[in-house]
């Protein structure tokens, strides 16, 4: 986006919103000053990567008023700046008393509390954290407004919670520099602080938060292998030859990269390659060169073959379970980067730059490609849990009868309700499961916050055991009840396709009928609404027995007479409750919920 | 090949204003662009800045009121 101009970012954003379909995401931003400029170049970055974003911008200097009026937005943008708190109070504030810097600290203080509480169900709220860089980015004596930044920025550290995130937005203004992110000429006329340059770096620091609130964070990285995890060319120079470590120059930036692959697969991120080699020569590199950091356990998937990448990568989408639009492809081969991009145009190619030296900062800088929220224990585990999967299906392949085999595995079910300490896991669920996903609502932290606070929903998850090792958490299920009409409807239920063949989904049904029985429900309504990613599930409540109601392309709609539900006979599944409500609950009688 | 001076003028007012590029004559004005406001006028300045590489004086912003006018200001700058 930074080399468009801003005439073409907003000829390309009117584009593309008329071709988007999806539901609008919309975007609040609320400011003491002048921002409407954000407004098309932050739908352009969302747009351009699939999310149909309608920015709006509240009211000048209406912020208190308008956090109430606009909290049902999907996210809401804080831009509060000090120089207008009170107008040109960063020189007026070197002329006050404490006791007047008390009142000025302690007025921004309420307003944000105010501001905070109106957004309190905000699915997103982001704040910018407070700065003075626009105009003390070169004094060396500290100063009143840079202390009431320090005492501010203290304040809003404890506002961190499960649907509000700070914006570092001196990050920003160092990305573009202090000079090119302030328009002097129109904050002195209009109180509009910022050029265009600052909201374009700004639209694309924030970007990765709304990109994983919608579920769009990247999965895997992969990399080719000559020139992009080391120098020189394995085939023709050989195996001494390639450099990594840093003895040489160059083998030094390689070094950087293979540690920065390493920091990723350790949150979680799974590390691929993709190189045309011959199978074993990429083999005898991560197994015995003493200078190659990325071995054996933290690669997830290897095609060093001599095929085509195109089709290479397709493979490997398939064999991890996971989409195109999750990967980042890294190939210093201009001619690959093309092809890929040409055919895999949902594949985030990235090329090493001409410049070796340029290539970490590259990588860095693309880093946001894989944030996500919340980082949780299952990320941790999931090499760990790749692994048992092969394991498994090894095991598999000596059973000739599914039912066998199954019960074989020793599966246990743990149930959890309501349970508070599972938030970020439960909403990370909803933003990243697609295949098996009857709904595919995405849901930020705060928004399962409020299903677990609302009497009238109820949020379940489960976790898998087998003999072999423990999947985590890997089912949610909302159910929204309507007891004055004694019935309910499923919001969501999805699995993680890493438990799917266990029949797992239907100890699960079992489990919610009888929960819903308890509470004295006779129908249940559910639905499957249609994407891209979830074909596998469409037939999923016709098996559980639910009767289809009507069906058109893209949804289908169930109800269930509960006196008519037949489970299936799942004996070998052990199903047991875990905490409800955040406290640990032995024996629970179901009737009781 | 060097789009015309007009052309130019002409793309970046139907970016701004968010109208088909044929809607834009050269009598265009706030007064025939329902959506050329305040706001909108600034970004104009800053995109046709930006689009011909210049900066206009304070009085120019304000005079900047009409394609014809924009033309003539703009060669006044002696764009090329």
């Amino acid at each position: 986006m930074k080399e468009l101009k801003y005439s073409e970012i907003l000829k390309l954003n009117k584009e593309i919103g008329t071709n988007l379909k999806s539901n609008p995401y919309n975007i609040i931003v609320l400011s003491n000053i002048t921002v409407h400029q954000i407004k098309e170049i932050l739908e352009y970055s969302l747009r351009s990567e699939g999310i149909n974003a309608n920015v709006e911008i509240g009211d000048y200097d209406n912020i208190v008023q308008d956090s109430k009026k606009y909290q049902d937005s999907n996210v809401a943008i804080i831009f509060l700046e000090l120089c207008n708190i009170i107008d040109g109070l960063q020189f007026k504030i070197e002329l006050l008393n404490d006791d007047q810097l008390d009142e000025i600290l302690e007025k921004t203080k309420s307003e944000m509390e105010l501001v905070l509480k109106n957004l309190e169900k905000t699915s997103l709220v982001l704040i910018n954290k407070f700065t003075s860089l626009h105009f003390c980015s070169f004094n060396i004596r500290k100063n009143n407004l840079e202390e009431l930044v320090d005492q501010l920025n203290k304040y809003l550290e404890n506002k961190i919670s499960v649907n509000v995130r700070l914006v570092d937005l001196e990050k920003v203004i160092a990305n573009v520099g202090v000079g090119n992110s302030l328009d002097l000429r129109y904050y002195y006329s209009s109180k509009a602080l910022y050029t265009i340059a600052f909201f374009k770096a700004y639209a694309e620091y924030i970007r990765p938060f709304i990109m994983s609130a919608n579920g769009k964070a990247k999965k895997a990285l992969i990399f080719d292998c000559d020139n992009t995890l080391w120098k020189n060319i394995l085939g023709e120079d050989g195996f001494d030859n390639i450099e990594m470590s840093s003895r040489t120059k160059d083998g030094a930036v390689f070094s950087e990269i293979q540690a920065m692959a390493l920091a990723l697969n350790k949150q979680g991120i799974l590390i691929g390659l993709c190189s045309k080699n011959n199978p074993g020569d990429v083999d005898e590199v991560i197994e015995t060169h003493p200078d190659m950091q990325l071995r054996d356990e933290h690669i997830t998937i290897n095609k060093s073959n001599w095929s085509d990448k195109v089709a290479n990568l397709k493979e490997i989408t398939q064999e991890l379970n996971i989409g195109l639009d999750s990967l980042v492809f890294v190939d210093d081969s201009s001619f690959e980067v093309n092809l890929i991009r040409e055919h895999l145009p949902e594949i985030t190619v990235l090329q090493v730059p001409e410049r070796l030296y340029e290539y970490p900062k590259m990588l860095r800088e693309n880093i946001g490609l894989f944030y996500n929220f919340s980082f949780t224990a299952e990320d941790r585990k999931k090499i760990e849990i790749y692994k048992q999967q092969v394991k498994r299906e090894t095991v598999k392949k000596e059973f000739t009868d599914i039912e066998d085999y199954l019960a074989s595995l020793e599966l246990k079910m743990t149930i959890h309700l309501d349970d508070e300490s599972i938030i970020p896991r439960m909403s990370q669920m909803s933003q990243k499961t697609n295949q098996f996903n009857l709904t595919t609502k995405r849901y930020t932290e705060g928004d399962v916050k409020n299903f677990i606070e609302n009497d009238t929903s109820k949020v379940i998850v489960f976790s898998v055991a087998d003999k072999f090792g423990e999947s985590g958490v890997t089912g949610l299920c909302i159910i929204n009840f309507h007891d004055e009409t004694r019935s309910a409807e499923i919001d969501t239920l999805l699995m993680s396709c890493r438990i799917i063949g266990r029949n797992i989904e239907y100890a699960f049904i079992n489990y919610i009928i009888d929960m819903m029985k308890g509470r004295k429900v006779n129908i249940v309504r559910a639905k499957y609404i249609k994407t891209q990613k979830n074909e596998q599930v469409k037939e999923f409540y016709d098996k559980c027995s639910f009767s289809l109601t009507e069906s058109c392309d893209s949804v289908r709609n169930y109800t269930l007479d509960i006196n008519n539900y037949k489970p299936r006979q799942l004996n070998y599944i052990e199903v047991v409750n875990g905490k409800e409500n955040g406290r640990a609950n032995k024996e629970c009688d179901v009737s009781s919920i | 090949m060097e789009k015309k001076m007009e052309e130019r003028i002409k793309n970046v007012m139907s970016a701004v204003f968010e109208v088909s590029v044929d809607k834009i004559n050269d009598n265009a004005s706030p007064d025939t662009i329902e959506s050329w406001d305040s706001l909108k006028h600034m970004n104009l300045i800053i995109a046709l800045e930006e689009e011909f590489d210049v900066e206009f004086s304070e009085s120019e912003t304000v005079e900047l009121l009409s394609f014809k006018l924009i033309l003539i200001i703009l060669n006044d700058h002696s764009v090329v």
